[in-house]
């Protein structure tokens, strides 16, 4: 079995390289059936890549211990489903994972354009590249496939990795992290074939929004992970993989509203190669500091020998973009210059260094210790303040901007139509702002602002679906009529939804700790919690220890809560349950965590009171409904692109 | 225009620097002594026995340095949560004050490293 996995990826190696090779070789010498057979190999590549996994797969269904990754990462008492998911929960099967979706991306992009000859001719060399460093790894340096004396049983797997979103949030992240080498490979086959119309840009639209929108829900999965099992009482922690995962995302967001201007009015050719060249080394440079372990992190992954190469990565993709980017600078030149700076382009600039500059502030963040280390010899850190600082600063005038920039015409806009377009929105906010420091919101002024912006967004989104409709005389008609455009606004207002949820939920939160004795109970804003006994339960493959809580309101019961610990044997060690009611009426939570459980019985009870938590969830399921109409195929887009490139020669 | 806003973005970004300074010191205990009264973070591996009770008077614990072959010990004072994965042998790091050879760490600010997560523990097990 061992040995079919491994000649299944030697295969893949070798079929990459010659997309690499032959690829680059067709392109130069314009040979058509050489790039033909080029393209074939890289789907090829997907298939071998495929038999790999599925080797893999097979191995960790009959816990084969015998391969040293199954048994790093299970063991005979590990449910089915987690086990299965143990493929990602290790390096080299996280590696293997890469090369499955950058394989199976790349097959079906090449075989999408097979008719733009021209624009696929340079990108398929590209993706070969990509993947050769990843078959690289998995051939010689990282292999899923070493085998070994099979030991009694596998070490298991870290309880807290035992989660039904175990299952869902790795490959959502790898899908969109991966999805970023999609339109990073045909940028850059397009400057290499000398071609900077928004071709490039029209062809990968899809992939990047597809890709955008599986990095936001991954992290919004792991974001709910953390929440409802690690046990903190939190759901972001500026930790530095949690920050590998915003980065890119933030730079997509970026990359997603600059090429609408390439498309309307052929500007920022320039700043759009820049910015997918960053979010795809964001999105490597990610993945390696997941599997680095070079930055301290409570994701804490142990060193690894992959740190030297995926760096080594890194600074080769970099070197060679901006390289790439540099010699063709004269025909990335635009005459098109920005006529106002109250313009819809305008509005699109400021969004997008906000979200750049947020995006290299994290970056710095995250750095910094590996930057004062070589420095002066000694590590520091930044940590929640310094995060806070810039997510304040450049997150609030960006929540704004997403107010003001639908509303501002293309090329110049007169003031005073901005006046008259602005009234009722600036309105609404005004009001909302006004009685939120009346009701004793001023308490956190970044919180205050964060509602009274958002107020105004919504304001402003709702203005223009009531313009529209009034327009076209029926809602349906009128998203049909503009996918895009108000598929975008939907997100925005998922957008709005989260920045209500988490200005809610960490400016305005109670947190309280207390030890407590059989029937004592204690206050959180405004809800009682009573410790009314101890239950005892053995799991599959783990014994859970868990308090009852009693939770009322002015008198009333409201629900009982089960927070409480479990003890793995297998693992020899514990997790935490927390127990979270959520309040329908507040839209918030009562989250309850047994920090300590002694002997005799005496409970460390700690409450966090969450409100308006559940938007930030809601908020993800608002966001892909917006992605999925921005994305869904569209009639009349097609059939306007075919008209303005037939008159371009291909 | 471009020029401007970069500028105005790097003048938030200094003017945040030199108002919050540069960030927090991570160092191990065999260094810890120099910044005696500072707010670091501690990174070290627990030894010894895990004394008190980290809600009731707070637990005490011995902290040295994760690599090298350093001698020195820190005594630390830590209330608050305490991890899972905390116990003798384990990696963690804490933020606090050494205050009179005790660092005393803020509470809840204690996190743990474990190096068996993506990797079975081959030396610490």
């Amino acid at each position: 079995m061992a040995d079919l996995g491994r000649a299944a990826l030697l295969l893949s190696f070798a079929l990459v390289a010659y997309a690499l090779v032959g690829g680059s070789l067709a392109a130069w010498k314009r040979r058509r059936r050489l790039a033909f057979s080029a393209q074939n190999a890289l789907v090829a590549s997907f298939a071998t890549t495929l038999v790999a996994s599925i080797v893999l797969w097979i191995a960790l269904w009959r816990r084969d211990l015998s391969f040293v990754y199954v048994a790093q990462h299970t063991s005979r008492s590990l449910p089915l489903g987690y086990a299965l998911s143990a493929f990602w929960g290790g390096q080299e099967g996280s590696l293997l994972l890469w090369l499955l979706i950058l394989t199976g991306y790349a097959s079906l992009a090449v075989l999408l354009n097979r008719r733009s000859r021209e624009l696929i001719a340079w990108t398929v060399p590209v993706l070969g590249g990509i993947a050769v460093f990843f078959a690289l790894m998995l051939c010689f340096v990282s292999s899923p496939f070493t085998t070994a004396a099979a030991p009694a049983d596998g070490a298991g797997m870290v309880p807290s990795l035992q989660n039904p979103y175990m299952l869902a949030h790795p490959p959502m992240l790898y899908l969109g992290y991966v999805g970023l080498t999609i339109p990073f490979a045909f940028a850059m086959g397009a400057l290499l074939a000398r071609r900077t119309d928004e071709r490039w840009i029209v062809a990968t639209r899809r992939w990047t929004l597809a890709a955008w929108t599986f990095l936001g829900v991954g992290q919004l999965l792991g974001a709910h992970w953390a929440y409802v099992e690690i046990g903190w009482g939190g759901y972001y922690a500026w930790d530095p993989v949690e920050n590998a995962a915003l980065m890119p995302w933030l730079a997509a967001t970026a990359f997603l509203h600059s090429v609408m201007i390439q498309e309307k009015r052929g500007m920022l050719k320039i700043w759009n190669v820049t910015l997918v060249s960053l979010a795809f080394c964001l999105s490597v440079f990610g993945t390696f500091l997941t599997r680095s372990g070079v930055i301290n992190s409570i994701h804490s992954f142990s060193q690894s020998s992959l740190g030297g190469w995926f760096l080594g990565f890194i600074v080769v993709v970099t070197v060679f973009s901006v390289a790439l980017i540099y010699v063709r600078l004269p025909l990335l030149r635009t005459k098109t210059k920005l006529e106002s700076l109250v313009s819809r382009e305008a509005t699109f600039l400021y969004n997008n260094l906000l979200l750049v500059a947020l995006a290299l502030t994290i970056l710095w963040g995250v750095v910094y210790p590996l930057l004062t280390q070589a420095v002066n010899g000694e590590t520091r850190s930044v940590s929640k303040p310094y995060y806070d600082f810039f997510l304040h600063s450049f997150g609030l005038p960006l929540l704004l901007l997403m107010g003001i920039g639908p509303l501002v015409a293309w090329r110049r806009a007169s003031l005073r139509a901005l006046g008259k377009t602005f009234a009722v929105p600036a309105a609404v906010s005004v009001v909302t702002g006004a009685v939120l420091l009346g009701l004793g919101f001023g308490s956190s002024p970044p919180g205050l602002l964060a509602y009274t912006f958002s107020a105004f967004v919504a304001a402003s989104i709702a203005l223009e679906f009531v313009r529209g409709r009034s327009a076209t005389g029926s809602l349906r008609r009128l998203v049909a009529r503009n996918r895009r455009r108000y598929g975008g606004y939907i997100v925005h207002a998922a957008i709005v939804l989260l920045a209500i949820g988490i200005a809610g939920s960490s400016a305005y939160q109670t947190i309280r700790e207390r030890s407590l004795q059989r029937g004592q109970s204690m206050q959180a804003a405004g809800y009682t919690l009573t410790y009314e006994s101890l239950e005892t339960r053995q799991l599959q493959n783990a014994q859970q220890t868990s308090a009852v809580i009693n939770v009322s309101r002015s008198g009333s019961h409201v629900t009982t809560l089960h927070p409480g610990k479990s003890w793995f044997p297998v693992e020899q060690s514990a997790s935490n349950d927390v127990s979270i009611y959520h309040d329908p009426r507040s839209l918030g939570d009562v989250y309850t965590i047994a920090d300590g459980i002694s002997k005799n019985g005496t409970l460390d009870l700690k409450v966090l009171v969450k409100p308006l938590v559940n938007l930030v969830w809601a908020a993800g399921f608002v966001f892909v409904f917006g992605s999925l109409v921005a994305m869904w195929p569209d009639a009349v887009e097609q059939r306007k692109l075919a008209d303005r490139y037939a008159a371009v020669p291909v | 225009m471009i020029a401007l806003s970069v500028a105005a973005v790097l003048a938030i970004f200094i003017v945040y620097t030199s108002i919050a300074g540069a960030g927090t010191p991570e160092i191990g205990p065999s260094t810890v002594g120099r910044h005696a009264g500072e707010d670091v973070l501690l990174v070290g591996t627990v030894v010894g026995r895990v004394a008190g009770d980290a809600h009731a008077g707070g637990m005490r614990f011995l902290l040295k340095d994760d690599h090298g072959a350093a001698a020195t010990r820190t005594r630390v004072l830590y209330s608050g949560s305490v991890p899972d994965l905390f116990r003798t042998g384990r990696q963690i790091v804490v933020e606090g004050t050494l205050r009179n050879g005790t660092f005393v760490a803020k509470p809840g600010s204690l996190v743990t490293k474990c190096p068996s997560k993506y990797t079975p523990a081959k030396s610490n097990a």
